[in-house]
């Protein structure tokens, strides 16, 4: 008996210690973190104002000296893969052969980024996942004022807190639809469909002369159907302002507006397309890697898909040619409009040290400026003294861009925050909700309207729970 | 304690260097050292983590920036959001599953254990999609559903019709059953090899008295193997319960959780991670524990009660063994 008392104290004196051990061991950590966190931002705040102003960094010029190692971390598997990426390294290292960059790249970037984030030592660049606004200074380094870099570079106001730009656009899409411009003509499609029942029309047309599936939804894929969201600003509804300084205030956003525009117009779309029997038969089992290949071959009439898709599908096969985009099938007032904007933006850790921040921001520059990566990708030009359009634009003939205007200054976190809260995400992974649309479009379950409302339902929750002003 | 410490000390002037050097000292001490690291790991990576996460469980939070204190609010909301609770629902069709699968398990075990024509050559397979990743299998049976695709061939070269098929993953009154089907196909290997393993332990005069006394297979299955294989078929049920309280891997990647196969797990990975309501998944995950608990004392009462199984006999040795050491003392 005296054993195991004996035993139980020693247990309890160990298991007490290990604890103070592990306590301790953490409160020092953390001092020390914050020091020199402290340190770190303070020596960035004096450099920036001389050597990190990413306007006066010049390549070819500045930093010839350098000698370094970063990490980039991307969503560009396939660019890895074919070695685009290592090609690009190469050219680059022509300039500055000092300076080694580490590319990683993963599929589920996304999520893979938000929690690598959380951890300092994640590399040097990254591509922003979707953090809060006001969280952005913590961890990546400003570029500059807006106001400076908007004179030379378009598209950066979507990572832009109190005035500073801390992501700088990798490419930058117009959001339409890739179509099988074949498809169109064989089943007598002469004109590109500029309203929804136009568009509908021309489906249904496609299902009765051709062979081809009308619509493929990309269900399975699952990441593929948060480009309907997409649209939600500029192509449905002609407003530059609606994303971030309308949709997070209006009272019932996704209400039947009666004139065939919004969001309400927009998902229809959808759902009427699936309950029309005018997309795949199982959508359940839709292959993404296969789709390419089969819109190539004219299997598919088109799919709803930023402009970056087009490449790939053009590569897909040996019909190429016949792979068009055309603008999204919603006229405000009798014109089109076009949501064009940044896809993933590179941002630079603000913990790295200075010289593999000036090394980042050479790379960065590089990548944005020298290496033609976006123009090969069908992006949209991001400096703004190119105009040269991609060759896949040539559809959207009297269609006007827009870009969507950042929200008002201190009310950057909202659209986020009833996004998260009411789980909608609109136009931040909220796949779910569109899949939903197809699952009761396909099964006749639910119509339409109890959808629409069910979202409003939802979003004017979260804008209470939020705390938001609700304007009509 | 250190009251009891203090008195003991107090009664008799406590030399610590000579205990230490004594035979019990000596004991203590590598107890102590040997303990000591499995302890630390359990504690830094097991009830660290979980005692955070109960903590979470408490906070409106996402992963990064502020968090709010809410106080039982996330657990109101499992409770009352149509997609948390009512997500367990869909555990019913992997407990029937696990039933199935037990049975089949059973079967072929049974088989098995007495001289078969190729009978390794059987078990192999059988165990093979074990071995399998399950990622690897969801991928798998991805295709195998698919419209037109190996299993509507395969029921093609058995006369159907594809008109009269169904669309395994899309028709949503049988899509979980396709699924609990690949999960079964999955895990009956692993029941079976405990199964065999169990009834390989069975004495072998056992069938030899039982056949001089004329009993059939049947009997001997019904009066030797069952009894002796108790305790493991309660270990068996216990663990498919919990598992398919927790099924995750094939629901997710085979459908993603949509089109109303999303298991409480696949759920609760969503509101962790695209919506990033951490203290709501943290709440899901205690209730999760709590059921599971729950279910596990469940069965244990269930078994104690209806049926008069092997872990009785644990309870008396234990029992017995308890004396022993107090006459010792």
């Amino acid at each position: 008996m005296k054993l195991k008392k004996l035993i139980a104290i020693g247990l309890a004196t160990v298991l007490t210690f290990s604890l103070v051990g592990c306590g301790s061991k953490d409160s020092k950590k953390d001092t020390k973190e914050t020091a020199t966190k402290t340190e770190s931002t303070k020596s960035s705040d004096d450099a920036s104002a001389s050597k990190l102003d990413y306007q006066k960094v010049v390549f070819g010029e500045t930093g010839k000296d350098l000698s370094t190692t970063i990490k980039f971390f991307s969503h560009k598997t396939d660019l890895k893969e074919n070695g685009t990426y290592d090609k690009l390294i190469a050219k680059f290292n022509e300039t500055y052969p000092n300076i080694k960059v580490e590319v990683e790249a993963t599929t589920t970037y996304a999520d893979d980024a938000l929690l690598r984030l959380t951890s300092d030592n994640w590399g040097d660049i990254m591509m922003i996942p979707a953090v809060d606004k006001n969280e952005l200074s913590k961890y990546f380094m400003p570029y500059g004022t807006y106001d400076q870099l908007s004179t030379q570079y378009n598209y950066i106001t979507n990572w832009m807190y109190k005035g500073d730009v801390y992501g700088m656009p990798s490419a930058a899409n117009a959001q339409g639809i890739v179509y099988n411009k074949k498809v169109f003509t064989d089943a007598g499609i002469t004109s590109i469909p500029k309203t929804p029942d136009e568009f509908i029309a021309a489906l249904q047309a496609i299902k009765d002369k051709t062979k081809a599936i009308p619509l493929y939804t990309n269900y399975a894929a699952g990441w593929t159907l948060g480009a309907w969201d997409a649209y939600i600003g500029g192509s449905a509804t002609g407003d530059a302002d609606f994303q971030n300084r309308v949709l997070p205030y209006q009272k019932d956003p996704f209400a039947d507006r009666k004139d065939g525009t919004g969001p309400y117009a927009l998902y229809k779309i959808l759902y009427d397309a699936v309950n029309k029997g005018l997309t795949e038969e199982d959508y359940t089992t839709t292959d993404w890697e296969g789709c390419k290949g089969m819109i190539n071959k004219g299997e598919i009439g088109c799919m709803a898909l930023g402009s970056w898709a087009v490449s790939q599908m053009q590569a897909a096969g040996d019909n190429g040619a016949d792979i068009g985009y055309m603008s999204f099938p919603i006229s405000v007032n009798g014109t089109q409009y076009a949501t064009a904007g940044p896809d993933y933006c590179y941002g630079i850790n603000a913990k790295s040290s200075d010289d593999n921040k000036l090394a980042s921001e050479l790379f960065v520059k590089f990548m944005v400026e020298q290496s033609g990566l976006a123009f090969s990708e069908g992006s949209l030009p991001i400096v703004k003294s190119d105009t040269k359009l991609p060759e896949l634009f040539s559809a959207f003939q009297g269609v006007e861009f827009v870009v969507d205007t950042p929200a008002e200054e201190g009310k950057e976190d909202i659209l986020n925050q009833v996004n998260t809260e009411s789980e909608l995400m609109i136009n931040a992974g909220g796949n779910t909700k569109v899949a939903e649309i197809i699952e009761h479009a396909a099964n006749k379950d639910e119509s339409f309207d109890d959808i629409m409302a069910d979202w409003n339902q939802k979003w004017s929750d979260a804008q209470d729970s939020v705390g938001v002003d609700v304007t009509k | 304690m250190d009251t009891t410490k203090n008195l003991q000390q107090q009664k008799k002037p406590f030399d610590f260097m000579k205990w230490l050097k004594s035979r019990k000292g000596q004991q203590m001490v590598v107890i102590i050292t040997f303990m000591f690291v499995p302890l630390l790991l359990l504690a830094v990576f097991t009830y660290f983590p979980f005692v955070e996460m109960f903590k979470f469980s408490f906070y409106k939070m996402k992963y990064i920036g502020d968090r709010e204190y809410v106080g039982l609010d996330n657990y109101k909301q499992v409770f009352e959001r149509k997609d948390c609770f009512s997500a367990l629902k869909l555990s019913l069709y992997y407990m029937g599953g696990s039933v199935v699968q037990l049975s089949l398990a059973l079967y072929f075990a049974t088989l098995l254990s007495f001289k078969t024509k190729l009978g390794n050559f059987f078990k192999g397979t059988m165990f093979f999609p074990f071995l399998i990743n399950g990622i690897a299998i969801g991928f798998i049976f991805k295709f195998f559903y698919t419209r037109g695709f190996v299993f509507d061939t395969v029921l093609q070269w058995c006369g159907f019709n594809l008109d009269h098929l169904p669309y395994w993953l899309q028709n949503q009154s049988i899509n979980n059953i396709s699924l609990v089907g690949a999960s079964i196909w999955r895990y009956f290997g692993q029941n079976m090899v405990l199964f065999i393993g169990a009834i390989m332990s069975v004495d072998a005069q056992m069938y030899e008295a039982a056949e001089l006394d004329g009993a059939n297979k049947c009997q001997q299955f019904k009066y030797i193997i069952m009894p002796s294989i108790k305790t493991i078929i309660v270990l068996n049920m216990i663990l498919s319960i919990t598992g398919s309280l927790s099924s995750f891997e094939i629901p997710f990647v085979v459908t993603g959780g949509n089109n109303g196969t999303g298991t409480y797990f696949v759920i609760m990975n969503k509101i962790a991670h695209v919506t990033q309501k951490v203290g709501l998944a943290s709440a899901m995950a205690i209730v999760l524990l709590a059921i599971i608990l729950v279910a596990t004392l469940l069965q244990k009462l269930f078994f104690k009660y209806f049926f008069n199984d092997g872990t009785e006999d644990n309870a008396k040795v234990k029992k017995s063994r308890k004396k022993n050491l107090e006459g010792a003392n």
